[in-house]
C-alpha cells in the first residue's frame, strides 16, 4: 500500500521515479551543483559539479554506479591544462573519452573515463572556432561535437580534435537565432536540439543547421521558463530541463509536451547515511513543512541523460543529487 | 614644462559648476559615478537627480536569470564568503541604475547590524539585505515591522527563544537601545527596564519555523517566520505609559510616535549621508554636530509619517548637505571603497569568475560584510583606517585604477586623450581628478602629481602611460579616502 509514495509516477504517468543519488559534499560520495550528467561507456554515471570558489576542490566529475555506489573522482580546480573552473557540460566522444566545457577558459578538454587528462583545445573569441563560455555539448552520430557558443548565440560543430566543421546561429529570437543558448542534444537521425535559454524555447535544426521548427512548450500549460539540459532518447522523445520552472518537460518528436516530471526524491543511500550519524539534522529537517519540498521536489534541475534501457538521469543542481526515473 | 599645448576640453562650464556637487550627491546617496554617468547627471540637473534617486524601483534591477545561471552557487549561499561576494556583486550591479537602492541597504545594514558569526546561514542573511532594498526607503514603521518579522533578526537576537512563560527580552532591548529610540537623548533616558520586558512580551511567539544551519545533505533552505499565537502572551502592557493587549506591531506603532525615534534616525541618516558624528553609545548625552539640521530630518520624519525617502529627499536638498564643507567630509567605508571602485572601471558588470577575490577586499579592509562585530555594527569614520586596512585601500584602488583594461578606465584614457592635441602634466592630472569624481587635492599633493606627470612627459613616456600612473597616484592620495 506503500507504492505510490515510494514508487511515485510523474504527471502523465509515462514516467515512474525510480531513485536517486547524491548529497551535497564537497568530495567524496556527494555533489555540489551538479550541472551535467553523462553515461560512460564502462556504464558508470559521471557528475560534474560547479561548486563554488569557496570548495575549489569541489569543482569535479564524480564517477558512481547507477546504484549509487561511488567509485571515484577527479578535479583539478584552475585555469591550466587539465583544469577547470566553471564547468558546464560533459559528453562522452565515440572514443570512450570524456569531453568537458569550461566556460571560464572558453575551452574543450578530454579526459579518459577514469579522468587522465589528454588534451584541450579553444580560445576565447568571437571568430569561427573560437568560443565565448562554450555551455553544452553533445556528439552527433557521425562522431562530431556540437558544442553550444553561449554568448556568441551560435552552435559550432567541430571534430573531436577540435577542427571546426560549421556553425549557425547569430543574436536574436527569429528563427535560428539564439539568446545565450544552454543545452543541445542530437537525435538518432542527427537532428539537432539546442535550448534557446533566454528566447524561452527550444529549437530544432537538421543536420546542416536547417532550422525545422521550435518548441515553447505551452501546450502544456506554462511555457518554457529559462531550459537549459537536453536529452533525447532512442524513440525521439525530447527531455527539456524547464530550469525556472523546476520541472523537467518530455515532449514528442513534434514538440507536444507528453509528460511532466516534476522530483519525487527519496533518501539517497548517501544522505541515509549521513543522517543515521545525524539523527539531530534530520529531526530538524523533518520539523519544518517547508522541507517536504526541499527532500523531493527538482530545484534547478539542470542538465538530463536518458540510458538505451529507458532510465532518465536528472541533475537536479541546488538538491546536490541526481533524480532517477524509469520509464513506466 | 609641465604644459605643451592647451588643456582639452573636458568639462563644460556647466559640467564644471554643477559636476562637483552632483559627484558630491552620488558618492553620498550611491557609490560615485562615471565620467558618462555624471554627463546625464548634469544634463538631467541637480534638483531632478535628487528625485531620479530616490525612486529606484522606477528602473530595472539585475538580470536574476543571468546571475544565477553563472553563479549556481549563489541561489542557495552556503558560507560566509559566498555571501559577502553576492554582497558586493549586487551593490555594483546595481550602483549605475539603482544607487541608493544599494547605499540604503547599506545603510540599514549598519544599523540593524546582524551577523553571520551566530546566524549561520548565509540565505536568510542576505534575504534581510533584501528587505532593505525593498523597505529601506519607504516607512520607518513598515521598516520595524518587517525587521520584528525577519528570520535572521529573531535567530539573532534570540527571538526565537522568546516565550509567553519564559521572556528573553534581547531582542525587546536592542530594538529600543539600538534600532529606534536609543538609550537616551538631552541627558535623558528614552525608557526603561519596565519597558524592555514589556516590548519582550509583546514579540513572545514571533519565532521561525526552522532553524537549521545544516547544508547536507540537500543544501541550505531559508527560514522562514511563523507567529505562534499559542506562545504569545496576549496580556495587558504598559509600554511608554500607554496600556493595553499589545502585540508587535502596537509596540512598534508607539515607538514610531516617539521624539526620541525622529531623533534617533535623523542622527542615523546624518551621520552616514552628511557627516561623522559620535559613537551612537554617546548620543544620550552628545548633542548632534548641526542641531538645526537634525531639527528639520526630525520635523520631516514626522509630517511625512516616518517616510525615510521624504527626509532623504529634505537632507540632499539641504544647503548643509550641498555646502562645499560637507564634500569629503565622511571616510569611505570599505564597502564603499571596493564598489566605488568597481563601478568606476566597470569590472564585474556581467558574471565571470574571481568575483570573490574581489569583494573579499571588504574583509581585508575591516568589514565583513554580513557578519558585523556587534549588534553595534561597525565602528565608522576615521575608525575605520589603521596602517594595514590603509595598505589595503591604497594597493586595491590603486590597482584598478592603473588597469586599462577595465572598461571605465580604458574610458577615462580615451576621454582624455581624445582631442588629439598634445597634453600637459597639469591638464592630465585635472582630467583625472575630474573623471575621478572631481576629487579635490591638497595643493601640495596636486603638484607633486603635476611635476611626476611633467617628469614622464619630459622623459618621453607616453601620455596614456602618464594618465595611468596619475590615476594610480590619485587613488594612493589621502584625499581619494574621503566621500
Amino acid at each position: 500500500m506503500t507504492t505510490v509514495v515510494e514508487y511515485p509516477l510523474s504527471v502523465a504517468g509515462l514516467y515512474q521515479y525510480h531513485d536517486v543519488i547524491g548529497l551535497l559534499s564537497g568530495g567524496g560520495p556527494g555533489f555540489s551543483g551538479p550541472v551535467s550528467v553523462a553515461l560512460g561507456p564502462d556504464g558508470l554515471l559521471h557528475v560534474a559539479s560547479r561548486a563554488n570558489p569557496n570548495q575549489p576542490e569541489a569543482v569535479r566529475v564524480s564517477r558512481c554506479t547507477v546504484g549509487g555506489d561511488f567509485v571515484g573522482e577527479f578535479c583539478g580546480w584552475g585555469e591550466a591544462p587539465g583544469q577547470f573552473i566553471w564547468v558546464t557540460a560533459i559528453a562522452f566522444g565515440p572514443d570512450g573519452n570524456l569531453y568537458l566545457a569550461d566556460e571560464n577558459t572558453h575551452r574543450i578538454s578530454k579526459f579518459t573515463a577514469e579522468g587522465r587528462f589528454l588534451g584541450c583545445w579553444g580560445e576565447f573569441g568571437a571568430g569561427p572556432g573560437q568560443l565565448n563560455r562554450p555551455s553544452g555539448m553533445a556528439f552527433a552520430p557521425d562522431g562530431t561535437l556540437l558544442v553550444v557558443d553561449s554568448l556568441n548565440d551560435r552552435v559550432q560543430r567541430f571534430t573531436a580534435g577540435g577542427n571546426l566543421l560549421a556553425a549557425w546561429g547569430e543574436s536574436g529570437a527569429g528563427p535560428g537565432e539564439f539568446d545565450m543558448p544552454w543545452g543541445v542534444a542530437v537525435d538518432a537521425g542527427g537532428a539537432v536540439y539546442v535550448s534557446d535559454w533566454r528566447n524561452d524555447r527550444v529549437q530544432k535544426f537538421d543536420a546542416g543547421g536547417g532550422f525545422i521548427a521550435e518548441f515553447d512548450g505551452r501546450d502544456g500549460g506554462d511555457g518554457l521558463a529559462r531550459p537549459n539540459g537536453l536529452a533525447v532518447d532512442g524513440d525521439g522523445r525530447i527531455y527539456v530541463c524547464d530550469w525556472m520552472n523546476d520541472r523537467v518537460q518530455v515532449m514528442s518528436a513534434s514538440g507536444r509536451v507528453i509528460d511532466t516530471l516534476i522530483g519525487h526524491s527519496g533518501t539517497s543511500k548517501w544522505a541515509r547515511t549521513f543522517l543515521d550519524a545525524n539523527p539531530d539534522i534530520e529531526e530538524k529537517l523533518n520539523a519544518a513543512a517547508q522541507n517536504i519540498e526541499l527532500k523531493r521536489r527538482f530545484y534547478r534541475p539542470t542538465a538530463v541523460a536518458v540510458s538505451d534501457d529507458g532510465l532518465v538521469f536528472v541533475a537536479d543542481c541546488y538538491r546536490h543529487r541526481v533524480q532517477i526515473y524509469r520509464r513506466a | 614644462m609641465t604644459a605643451v599645448a592647451s588643456a582639452p576640453a573636458i568639462a563644460s562650464q556647466q559640467a564644471a559648476t554643477d559636476g562637483p556637487l552632483l559627484a558630491h550627491l552620488l558618492r553620498r546617496a550611491g557609490f560615485g559615478a562615471t565620467p558618462a554617468e555624471l554627463d546625464s547627471y548634469c544634463q538631467r540637473g541637480y534638483d531632478a537627480t535628487v528625485e531620479w534617486l530616490l525612486h529606484p524601483e522606477y528602473r530595472p534591477g539585475l538580470d536574476e536569470d543571468i546571475i544565477e545561471r553563472y553563479y549556481i552557487d549563489w541561489k542557495e549561499s552556503r558560507n560566509i564568503e559566498g555571501a559577502l561576494t553576492e554582497t558586493v556583486y549586487r551593490m555594483n550591479g546595481n550602483a549605475g541604475a539603482r544607487p541608493l537602492q544599494e547605499k540604503i541597504a547599506l545603510f540599514w545594514h549598519g544599523v540593524f547590524a546582524t551577523g553571520l558569526a551566530k546566524v549561520l546561514h548565509e540565505k536568510t542573511m542576505l534575504n534581510q539585505i533584501d528587505m532593505f532594498r525593498q523597505y529601506g526607503l519607504g516607512s520607518f514603521r513598515e521598516l520595524l515591522a518587517q525587521l520584528a518579522r525577519d528570520p535572521a533578526m529573531i535567530f539573532w537576537l534570540d527571538n526565537n527563544f522568546n516565550h509567553k512563560d519564559a521572556i528573553n527580552e534581547n531582542w525587546g532591548r536592542e530594538l529600543l537601545e539600538l534600532f529606534s529610540m536609543g538609550v537616551g537623548m538631552d541627558g535623558q533616558a528614552n525608557y526603561t527596564e519596565d519597558d524592555v520586558q514589556e516590548a519582550a512580551r509583546a514579540f513572545t511567539g514571533w519565532t521561525i519555523d526552522d532553524d537549521n544551519v545544516a547544508s547536507i545533505p540537500y543544501g541550505k533552505t531559508p527560514w522562514r517566520f511563523r507567529y505562534d499565537a499559542d506562545d504569545h502572551d496576549d496580556g495587558a502592557k504598559t509600554f511608554l505609559g500607554e496600556t493595553g493587549n499589545f502585540n508587535g506591531d502596537d509596540v512598534i506603532d508607539i515607538i514610531c510616535r516617539q521624539p526620541a525615534t525622529a531623533r534617533f534616525v535623523s542622527r542615523h541618516i546624518y551621520n552616514f549621508f552628511v557627516a561623522d558624528d559620535a559613537p551612537v553609545p554617546a548620543w544620550q548625552n552628545t548633542p548632534p554636530a548641526d542641531p538645526e539640521a537634525i531639527a528639520l530630518l526630525e520635523s520631516e520624519y514626522f509630517r511625512s509619517g516616518y517616510n525615510i525617502r521624504a527626509m532623504l529627499r529634505v537632507l540632499f536638498n539641504a544647503d548643509f548637505f550641498k555646502s562645499e564643507t560637507a564634500r569629503f567630509a565622511r571616510v569611505k567605508s570599505p564597502t564603499e571603497v571596493v564598489v566605488g571602485t568597481l563601478h568606476l572601471v566597470g569590472d564585474f558588470k556581467f558574471p565571470r569568475a574571481g568575483v570573490l577575490a574581489t569583494a573579499l577586499e571588504c574583509r581585508y579592509m575591516n568589514q565583513d560584510l554580513l557578519n558585523p562585530p556587534s549588534v553595534e555594527g561597525w565602528h565608522t569614520g576615521k575608525e575605520w583606517i589603521d596602517s594595514g586596512s590603509m595598505v589595503e585601500r591604497i594597493n586595491f584602488v590603486a590597482d584598478e585604477l592603473g588597469n586599462p583594461a577595465h572598461s571605465g578606465i580604458r574610458s577615462i584614457v580615451d576621454r582624455l586623450t581624445a582631442g588629439g592635441e598634445s597634453l600637459g602634466a597639469a591638464d592630465i592630472v585635472d582630467g583625472c581628478l575630474e573623471l575621478l569624481g572631481w576629487v579635490i587635492l591638497r595643493d601640495d599633493n596636486r603638484a607633486a602629481l603635476v611635476a611626476q606627470a611633467a617628469e614622464a612627459l619630459e622623459g618621453g613616456a607616453a601620455p596614456e602611460q602618464v594618465i595611468l600612473n596619475t590615476l594610480r597616484m590619485i587613488g594612493s592620495t589621502r584625499e581619494y579616502q574621503f566621500a
